[in-house]
């Protein structure tokens, strides 16, 4: 048992575990992560089953990973332990009394003799040292004072703060990672979601993309609204940057995207013989509408934005962009079918016209609008706020261990025939120079005062 | 007054500088790193507006693309040098490190970096980009200056055991890459993961995604709390303390640097 805990509160283990999850920390960026396995078996041959069995394909989600992160908590907790309790009996019951070769020892010191009583050069050193911002403890023993000067005690214990933080950033991270609640909500405008997880619901008032003047995104923004037990509690514009939070959950704007299954065309149907024939046709897609004056009905069938052909020989959509936007119509004479085609709206010319029947028209698809569709992030991460409070208490302990360094002047009186010995070092955890120099100063308005 | 013809007249500042540094390590004459000091301070004043007028013409931060951000780490760069100097007096590091201000100015005008400023994407309309970019950058520039003096460092020491003096000893180099690492450290562990958790929950929704930039500042920053725990508890000094320092700057520039070109992220603007 004793030696387990060295083994945990040893600084070698420390840092081994710091290499080895640098090391693997470093393998999860050089291999692609949470990819289909045929990705890998393609990229890495036989090493990609090896790779998924090993859990590097998803590696900071992988048990051993997880493992090694709660190996290492497990040592910062035990280095912590193990120094901070001597830490907090030197800072809070410091032994005053001394051997004078406890003072020797140390590289800052001066010995000198004062020609006054001790009294006096005990009062003038306390004021000297009080004018310092240093705290004092005394102890009298027969002819002796032992006086034991600090300041800024809290600088020992920075290390220690930073670790803390540490193990609270990490406890943070468990907790987001097992109970963090994540999905992502489609909407358009109008329509409500049922958050069951939340218990209340929610509603997209409105959605807008704003541009800059070269038609590049400037801002996504959704009204949302909280609907609680049918009535509206509040309503916020949510943009990128600046999301919604209510009862722990926060909704992020996070993507758009058009609602393509219920978009509206306009087809310019034209006659080839006859260039003044021009009909406008404006309907949703599955509609059918009569072309004017002739004896023919169209119907979108179906609507692609980005319309391909994959490898297998498929009509699919590339991307949810309207990069190659493309219609599927029917055209129909009574109930017999007389044509079909796609028509581009980027390629007017290209249409393919399958005809059952002779036929004169021809088609463009000229415009096409969708309902834009706001996707919405909703999380609920209960260790961000353990985060915040680790990442605070990281920042105090830099601050102190770099820049709030602890000073400690001992110093012994001895009376000696009306006069006084003066023994007296400094240790400083930090800046010794300062000290150094802070101490000479003390000492010479200690040797000049009557 | 326009900000390219400012940002060339900084640039040859700094080469003025680097200049005079060099002159001075050849013919030791310590007016001329004097002098080599001054150009780099008019250099930084000059710098400075060409940063404030960029932001007024762009209307953002001056950080949001490789351009903008190479010229604001050179000029984060030349301020911590200048205050290092102040405080250290570390003139024969000047010449090495000013040719590291030069590389990223000469990077920042290569043709492959598109100057126009643009309009900040969405994602990046937040306070919190000035607070995470400058933070962070500011803090790369102190481990840059510490990886030039522990090169000098290992350099210096080898000499040493050779039998020749020379101008900076040994234990100095040791002791001011340090007191870079001292600065830089908590400079980049608020600016780039602190700071850069709490934007990346506002914006993306999550504190910590793996991303491969997020990731790389975390192996950074691991490398300097290695360079830290060797050296104030195992008491590493001197060589591998320099060699710890050098791998931590080199990690650093991957962060900054390589990410964007070789891995894929989240994390795409610089």
């Amino acid at each position: 048992m004793k030696s387990l805990l060295n083994y945990f509160s040893s600084v070698k283990l420390a840092i081994f575990l710091l290499i080895i999850i640098t090391l693997a920390s470093i393998l999860g960026t050089l291999i692609p992560q949470k990819r289909g396995l045929d990705e890998y078996v393609a990229r890495y041959g036989q090493f990609g089953n090896l790779f998924h069995k090993l859990q590097i394909t998803k590696l900071y989600q992988s048990s051993w990973f997880i493992a090694l992160l709660c190996l290492f908590a497990l040592n910062i907790i035990v280095c912590t332990l193990t120094r901070l309790a001597p830490k907090l009996r030197k800072a809070l019951q410091p032994k005053i009394e001394i051997e004078t070769k406890e003072i020797t020892v140390l590289k800052i010191k001066e010995k000198f003799k004062k020609s006054t009583g001790l009294e006096t050069a005990k009062k003038d050193l306390e004021n000297e040292l009080r004018s310092r911002h240093y705290r004092l403890k005394e102890v009298e023993r027969e002819n002796k004072t032992f006086i034991l000067a600090r300041k800024r005690i809290l600088g020992w214990f920075g290390v220690d703060f930073v670790h803390i933080g540490i193990l609270i950033i990490i406890a943070g991270g468990i907790i987001s990672g097992a109970g963090g609640i994540r999905k992502y909500l489609t909407f358009s405008e109008g329509k409500v979601l049922d958050i069951r997880e939340a218990g209340f619901k929610l509603r997209l008032d409105k959605f807008e993309t704003e541009y800059y003047p070269n038609d590049s995104v400037k801002d996504w923004k959704s009204t949302l609204t909280v609907i609680e037990n049918e009535k509206p509690i509040l309503s916020k514009v949510i943009e990128v940057n600046h999301p919604l939070t209510y009862k722990g959950f926060v909704f992020y704007q996070s993507s758009y995207g058009w609602n393509w299954a219920n978009t509206s065309v306009e087809i310019w149907v034209r006659k080839r013989k006859d260039p003044s024939f021009l009909r406008k046709i404006n309907m949703k897609v599955g509609q059918k509408a009569s072309l004017e004056g002739e004896n023919i009905h169209i119907s979108v069938m179906h609507f692609i934005p980005d319309f391909i052909i994959n490898d297998r020989n498929e009509i699919t959509s590339r991307s949810l962009q309207p990069n190659n936007p493309a219609a599927f119509i029917e055209g129909w004479e009574e109930e017999e079918k007389i044509m079909s085609s796609w028509i581009f709206s980027k390629f007017p010319d290209f249409a393919r016209i399958h005809s059952e029947k002779e036929t004169d028209l021809s088609f463009e698809l000229k415009n096409f609008k969708a309902d834009q569709l706001s996707v919405i992030e909703a999380a609920k991460d209960p260790g961000v706020n353990f985060v915040w409070v680790g990442c605070t208490f990281l920042m105090i302990g830099l601050a102190l261990a770099f820049y709030w360094p602890t000073r400690e002047i001992k110093v012994i009186l001895e009376e000696d025939h009306g006069k006084t010995e003066v023994i007296a070092g400094g240790i400083a955890s930090k800046s010794k120079e300062a000290l150094q120099s802070e101490f000479e100063r003390i000492m010479t308005s200690l040797r000049r005062s009557r | 007054m326009n900000e390219s013809l400012l940002f060339l007249a900084t640039f040859i500042l700094y080469i003025i500088s680097a200049f005079y540094y060099f002159l001075f390590l050849f013919k030791k004459r310590e007016n001329l790193a004097m002098i080599g000091f001054s150009f780099a301070l008019v250099g930084l004043f000059i710098h400075t507006i060409a940063l404030f007028l960029r932001t007024f013409e762009s209307g953002h931060a001056p950080f949001t693309n490789m351009y903008e951000s190479l010229s604001f780490l050179a000029w984060s760069s030349i301020l911590a040098y200048i205050i290092i100097e102040f405080k250290f007096e570390i003139r024969r590091a000047g010449p090495y490190f000013l040719l590291i201000v030069i590389a990223l100015m000469a990077l920042a005008s290569s043709p492959l970096m598109p100057k126009e400023a643009t309009p900040l994407v969405p994602a990046l309309q937040s306070y919190w980009l000035w607070l995470h970019v400058s933070v962070t950058l500011l803090g790369e520039a102190f481990f840059a200056i510490a990886f030039i003096t522990s090169i000098m460092y290992l350099a210096t020491d080898s000499k040493e055991r050779k039998g020749t003096k020379s101008g900076l000893s040994p234990e100095k180099l040791d002791s001011v890459s340090y007191r870079c690492i001292a600065v830089g450290f908590p400079l980049f562990t608020l600016g780039g993961l602190v700071f850069g958790m709490v934007w990346a929950f506002y914006a993306w929704g999550r504190f910590w995604s793996w991303d491969p930039k997020e990731t790389w500042s975390l192996i950074t920053w691991f490398f300097f709390a290695l360079y830290l725990h060797t050296r104030i508890v195992m008491g590493w000094k001197g060589r591998r303390s320099a060699y710890v320092a050098i791998i931590g700057f080199l990690a650093a520039l991957f962060t900054y640097f390589g990410v964007n070109y070789l891995l894929v992220g989240l994390h795409s603007y610089v």
